[in-house]
């Protein structure tokens, strides 16, 4: 074996890396490898959550009290209508596919990159310019509607009265940053179709490739939806076309049927590949083969497919019909049942596992839970009759967070402690990881949990200050308290992974035991991945590995042949 | 489903209920049938959650891996037709359940009785004006309905959209400009209850608050009758109170009472700059331009009348034309006077303890004429 670190039983740490490969910031920013860009990514969609997180604790801190504490009306509007823009276009829907997965995708797979290295780089550059026109909606006056951009008010431009000045550049920063999801979601389905090698069939890719192929489908079909909406809304905005806007003739309520038919697709952009992390991570950390691969596979796809038909249940209270509302509630419903079958089968797996309560563990543990309340907390939500109540209450604020927030963004914290060592090439420290995912757990469940009552006490969403009388304070105060804790628990964990780009031990190429192949080469992963094909099997047999006490890390049996190979590596 | 659960429903939970751990307190015929419904969701997921739950902590802390052993591959079952066929089919029965409860019980909130009390309600940035068409009485931020008979509400916006939720009645309807919308309930103990715009709707969404007074019918009919005419038989002296108490609350999102300046200028010192004619509009004019003899406004009290009634013509400096054009068939010319006469006598109002220092509207004594007045506080207010 003479191949860089792809040999498992001697995987001595390879000097050549994707990292050092190429030197300076001209090789990063033009690379065409998509770990470099992986990264970048990943460095820029953090710095968002950054940006994004600070605004939601603006939000807490101003409904500490009913009158609001720090924030007029228009700053508290502009406050959450930022926090939510960016969280769901430049955070959470780039989050797992086009960092974690533009770095893990195509070295599961097998490949040495994605199908169309150049589009995959163009993607990214969208994202940043983006980025750039979502700030620029602050500069150019601001923007107060809301991530909805509901019309009419996101048309109405009159001062005062109407919404501020930003909302065209916002909405063509959104519209790039659909392009840019649109690429990235073109760029895997072609990848995962052609660059396979030999052996790696649909039923042997790792699921966290299923959760991203689906999710990829929703990108390319939904995001054009979006695309045309935010075109349409901006020209209505600046013309007065006559299409949204209801005193020229034309329908808000259209807007809302366009835009949930994207955005409730984009949910599921949102959680799938988060799912598809937990489905890895509680295989891999549990040392277990993943029970029911097939029916979590079709899951995602099945997911991907009812997405496309519930979108009118973000409009029960908006005037459709009732008959229309019925049908929407019903086939809501039918959505649950996939996403309960995955909960499911993550228990079974854990079941006579060996089960590891490693950092990237106890945030799929943790997944689990809160998935379960967001989950079932849609079940009201579904519910013509109780939704009635709920909707555009704090209910609906808790349900989508611990969706959105405690599963996606959990589950992509997770996927980033799982794969940092094989992305850094660096451990990082444990019992701090363990202290990072305690103080996020808690103060997830304090701030969000709270936010079901407040709900469902009657506190509408979107207020800047509410009426003292009404009981809700004392709701408000869990909800900021909690989100002190999740900051803190936020800046723990910066804190230990920045450590450890410095100081952390050097990771073995598979610390975890994983059997897909991304554990089969050096951490970090050379320049080209694969100078050999490696051994594809069942990426959930882990009967095949054994633990080497000095690499501190999991290797291939040396009693054992790799496919493709007549004798045993050790022989 | 629907003949089995209804009788069962209608006949115990069609009753005021206080505030629960969940839910507000109920007021209104459906309430009862909601809140049982969402206690039937809850106890659904109670019992997945405690289920789901219990076997993942049991499982991690049975199954866990000693720190200082690598098995490296655990073995377990991989798949189970039967298991995955139950836990598909259990789920499926239960979402079927909750999807036709939830029908049924949307399908009472949707169809209101034809015998409903009609109220038109109109929704703009950001205050709500409720009409009582049988009456002639037009209410602002307040809305006085009888108790124990189902009133509909029939909705438009003149701008954006807005919605209209009551908490303690569990109905909500969006107001969609460009079109009509409609809401019923029948409240079921009288009370006052607080009323939300729940669709964003802008700067100032969260003031866009109203309160819905329940009345026994006999105390409505007389609330009706007295807002009906009251200010036609106040003398002159009580029209400055009456229009701060039972007119202001509809400028009071724009207009401040404290000299704080929002969407529109605040009134207080409004009196004494259009006596000096200070004010300076956006055409460069002031509005002393206007006020010499045989000028528009000769008479002062004209350019308030004509800013009420006719605002975009003359614009404040520093301000924008956005106040609705529609007061003039929302008020009737003796309301017109007595806002006239509360601009000029805000100060000595002041004094008098009904505006505080924060600039909000104050009752200074508590009259107890009114019989509606536990449950009506507004009542009480005209009463001074």
């Amino acid at each position: 074996m003479t191949t860089l670190g792809i040999n498992p039983e001697q995987p001595q740490l390879v000097d050549d890396n994707y990292l050092n490969h190429t030197r300076g910031a001209w090789s990063w920013l033009f690379t065409l490898d998509h770990k470099r860009i992986g990264v970048m990514y990943l460095i820029a969609v953090l710095s968002a959550f950054f940006v994004a997180g600070v605004f939601a604790l603006l939000v807490r801190t101003q409904l500490l009290t009913p009158g609001g504490t720090i924030m007029d009306q228009q700053q508290y509007n502009q406050a959450f209508t930022l926090h939510g823009g960016i969280m769901v276009f430049l955070v959470i829907i780039p989050s797992v596919p086009a960092a974690l997965g533009n770095f893990v995708l195509p070295i599961m797979l097998g490949a040495k990159d994605v199908a169309f290295p150049r589009l995959n780089l163009f993607s990214f550059w969208l994202w940043i310019a983006g980025a750039l026109f979502f700030v620029g909606a602050l500069l150019t006056g601001g923007l107060d509607t809301g991530w909805t951009f509901y019309t009419p008010y996101s048309v109405d431009s009159r001062p005062e009265v109407g919404s501020m000045g930003g909302v065209i550049p916002a909405v063509t920063g959104a519209f790039i940053l659909g392009f840019s999801s649109i690429f990235t979601g073109m760029n895997f389905i072609v990848t995962i179709h052609r660059l396979r090698p030999p052996g790696m069939t649909w039923f042997r890719m790792p699921l966290f490739l299923w959760g991203i192929y689906a999710t990829a489908i929703l990108q390319v079909i939904a995001t054009p939806v979006l695309g045309i909406t935010l075109a349409l809304l901006a020209v209505e905005r600046a013309f007065g076309i006559g299409i949204f806007d209801p005193t020229l003739g034309g329908d808000p309520v259209l807007y809302q049927h366009f835009f949930w038919f994207y955005s409730h697709p984009a949910v599921y952009i949102m959680i799938l590949p988060g799912m598809a992390i937990i489905s890895d991570l509680i295989a891999v950390h549990s040392h277990r083969h993943i029970f029911g691969y097939k029916f979590i596979a079709f899951s995602s796809i099945a997911i991907a497919l009812f997405s496309f038909l519930v979108w009118g249940h973000h409009m029960f209270t908006s005037g459709q019909s009732a008959l229309v509302n019925v049908i929407f509630s019903a086939i809501t419903f039918s959505v649950a049942i996939p996403s309960a079958i995955k909960v499911f089968n993550w228990l079974a797996t854990m079941y006579k596992g060996s089960i590891s309560w490693n950092t990237p563990m106890l945030y799929a543990m943790g997944f689990i839970f809160i998935f379960t309340i967001g989950g079932l907390t849609g079940l009201h939500l579904g519910t013509l009759a109780t939704d009635v109540h709920l909707h555009d209450t704090y209910f609906v604020v808790a349900h989508f967070h611990y969706v959105m927030m405690g599963s996606a963004l959990i589950a992509m914290i997770g996927g980033l402690h799982h794969w940092w060592p094989k992305i850094t090439g660096r451990m990082y420290n444990e019992n701090w990881g363990r202290l990072g995912f305690v103080l996020v757990f808690i103060g997830f469940n304090v701030t969000f949990f709270s936010q079901f009552m407040l709900g469902s006490q009657g506190m509408p969403r979107r207020y800047a200050t509410y009426p003292e009388d009404a009981g809700f304070q004392i709701y408000h105060i869990y909800s900021t308290a909690g989100s002190y804790i999740l900051a803190i628990g936020f800046f723990v964990t910066a804190g230990y992974l920045a450590q450890s780009i410095f100081g952390g031990r050097r990771a073995p190429a598979n610390p975890w035991g994983g059997r897909s192949l991304e554990w089969q080469c050096s951490s970090p992963p050379p320049f080209d991945n694969f100078s050999e094909a490696p051994a594809v099997g069942d990426c959930y047999d882990f009967s095949v590995l054994e633990w080497k006490s000095e690499e501190e890390g999991y290797v291939w049996r040396s009693d054992l042949a790799r496919p493709g190979e007549e004798t045993p590596a050790g022989a | 489903m629907q003949l089995l659960l209804e009788p069962i429903i209608m006949s115990t939970l069609a009753e005021a209920t206080g505030k629960t751990f969940w839910m507000p307190e109920a007021a209104s015929s459906v309430a009862g049938e909601i809140d049982w419904i969402l206690e039937f969701i809850n106890i659904i997921c109670y019992v997945f959650l405690a289920l789901i739950t219990g076997v993942l902590v049991w499982f991690a802390i049975r199954y866990r891996r000693d720190p200082n052993e690598h098995t490296v591959s655990a073995e377990g079952p991989t798949h189970g037709l039967a298991l995955e066929l139950i836990w598909t089919i259990i789920p499926t029965g239960l979402v079927v359940a909750i999807f036709w409860v939830g029908m049924v019980g949307y399908i009472d909130l949707r169809e209101s009785p034809t015998d409903s009390y009609e109220v038109s309600v109109t929704a703009q940035q950001w205050s709500w004006t409720f009409n009582h068409p049988e009456y002639g009485v037009i209410e602002g931020n307040e809305l006085h309905v009888p108790l124990d008979r189902p009133v509909r509400l029939i909705m438009g916006s003149t701008d954006v959209l807005h919605s209209l939720f009551v908490p303690a009645f569990r109905v909500k309807q969006d107001i969609v400009p460009g079109r009509y919308s409609t809401l019923w309930f029948k409240a079921i103990k009288a009370g006052h209850y607080q009323l939300y715009c729940t669709e964003y709707c802008g700067k100032d969404h969260s003031k866009m608050l109203a309160t819905v007074y329940v009345l026994p019918e006999d105390e409505f009919q007389a609330k009706m009758g007295k807002l009906a005419s009251e200010y036609e038989d106040l003398p002159d002296t009580d029209l400055p109170v009456y229009a701060l108490t039972r007119l202001y609350n509809r400028c009071s999102s724009c207009h401040s009472l404290n000299g704080d300046n929002s969407t529109g200028p605040s009134f207080k010192g409004l009196w004494d700059r259009v006596e000096t004619g200070d004010t300076v509009f956006t055409n460069g004019k002031t509005l002393k331009d206007y006020m010499g003899s045989g000028g528009e406004f000769e008479v002062p009290e004209n350019y308030i009348r004509e800013s009420i009634l006719n605002p975009g013509k003359l614009v404040r400096e520093n301000y924008a034309n956005v106040m609705p054009n529609n007061f003039a068939s929302q008020l009737k010319p003796r309301q017109v006077e007595a806002l006239v006469l509360m601009m000029k006598n805000l100060d000595k109002l002041a004094d008098e303890g009904w505006i505080d220092e924060d600039g909000k509207v104050q009752t200074p004594e508590q009259p107890a004429a009114d019989s509606s007045a536990t449950v009506d506080p507004g009542a009480t207010e005209e009463g001074g």
